[in-house]
């Protein structure tokens, strides 16, 4: 049953991929939505980023004590400064281990 | 430039990603074994569906004994993102033969996307952008696999250091900024990330889509205050 189960989420995951690009969609519906198509990116990763830099206790986001939106802080910066993917990923990594190591607020 | 350059240019481009990937497949291989799964199904299981976080909820499910239609529902759900990542890239792809496109549909994940998107936005009229996306998703696909197994041999010897909920967001962190080049594309990022927190208690990782429809709606009114500039 676990074989079944993991053949079927992977049928349906390969199905969302595929879908806009097999050709059955009607192609009348692509131009009305093609406008909004840029912020796709955006608008799908971004819930991702939020929901991992907060924390959360008895839906109430924690602020301060959180050094993962500090560090995600000096991410943004970096990534606007060095516009690398590398580099935004090494600071923001390296400022949250020396925070949650060496600080104590 | 030829189809090896940007098949090359892709792989490059993906690899700084792979800091983010390869710790998050550990960490999906240790869950998978402790969640009772066979190695081989643990395995298996990256290259039969292939996406980061519905594998992690996949395994969450199973360890609680959950349904097949509740696991068929969120792994979908989580999933159905990629339905707007192929959307998204149709311009681009729809023209290749349905190999190919049944191929690169296989890879589109959120790395690779993320990686190519930027080509695909920048080059529209290349006409081999498709060697980049193989690029990526090979790449991306191969760290996945090799990092699978080592959480799979690793078993629950996971480093401390390694911290699932913040290397996951600090890659797509250091991925959508650079995209944020307008105000309309500012006001969506915004608004899909405090929509997600609102509406983060609802199950079946609703939240997701939710914010994403959100984010678009704001994205698209506010178009026209970018062609003020």
């Amino acid at each position: 049953m676990t074989w079944l189960t993991i053949v079927l989420c992977g049928f349906f995951t390969f199905l969302m991929r595929f879908i806009p690009l097999s050709g059955i969609m009607p192609k009348k519906l692509y131009p009305n939505i093609k406008p909004s198509l840029e912020y796709i990116p955006l608008v799908v990763l971004t819930p991702i980023i939020f929901n991992g830099l907060s924390v959360f206790e008895n839906n109430i986001i924690f602020v301060t004590e959180n050094f993962k939106l500090y560090s995600a802080i000096i991410a943004v910066l970096a990534a606007i400064v060095f516009n690398n993917v590398l580099i935004t990923i090494t600071l923001g990594m390296l400022s949250f281990l020396l925070m949650s190591n060496f600080l104590n607020i | 430039m030829n189809k090896w350059i940007i098949f090359r240019q892709g792989i490059l481009e993906e690899l700084p990603l792979q800091l983010g990937v390869f710790p998050f497949g550990i960490i999906y291989g240790i869950m998978a074994i402790e969640s009772g799964l066979t190695p081989l199904q643990s395995f298996l299981m990256s290259s039969i569906i292939f996406g980061g976080a519905s594998q992690i909820v996949f395994v969450q499910l199973i360890s609680s004994s959950s349904s097949i239609p509740i696991i068929l529902t969120s792994i979908t759900a989580i999933n159905s993102r990629h339905f707007l990542y192929s959307l998204s890239m149709y311009d681009f792809l729809i023209k290749l033969k349905l190999k190919w496109r049944i191929i690169l549909a296989y890879l589109l994940t959120d790395e690779a996307y993320a990686v190519s998107i930027r080509k695909f936005m920048k080059e529209p009229n290349n006409s081999l952008l498709r060697y980049h996306l193989l690029g990526t998703g090979l790449t991306l696909f191969t760290s996945w696999q090799m990092a699978t197994l080592t959480g799979i041999l690793l078993g629950g010897n996971l480093p401390q250091f390694l911290d699932l909920n913040f290397i996951i967001p600090l890659t797509f962190l250091a991925i959508i900024v650079p995209m944020i080049n307008s105000i309309s594309t500012f006001f969506a990022v915004l608004s899909s990330g405090l929509s997600s927190l609102y509406f983060k208690n609802l199950e079946l990782s609703l939240w997701i889509l939710l914010a994403g429809i959100v984010g678009l709606f704001v994205g698209f009114i506010t178009r026209k205050l970018d062609k003020k500039e």
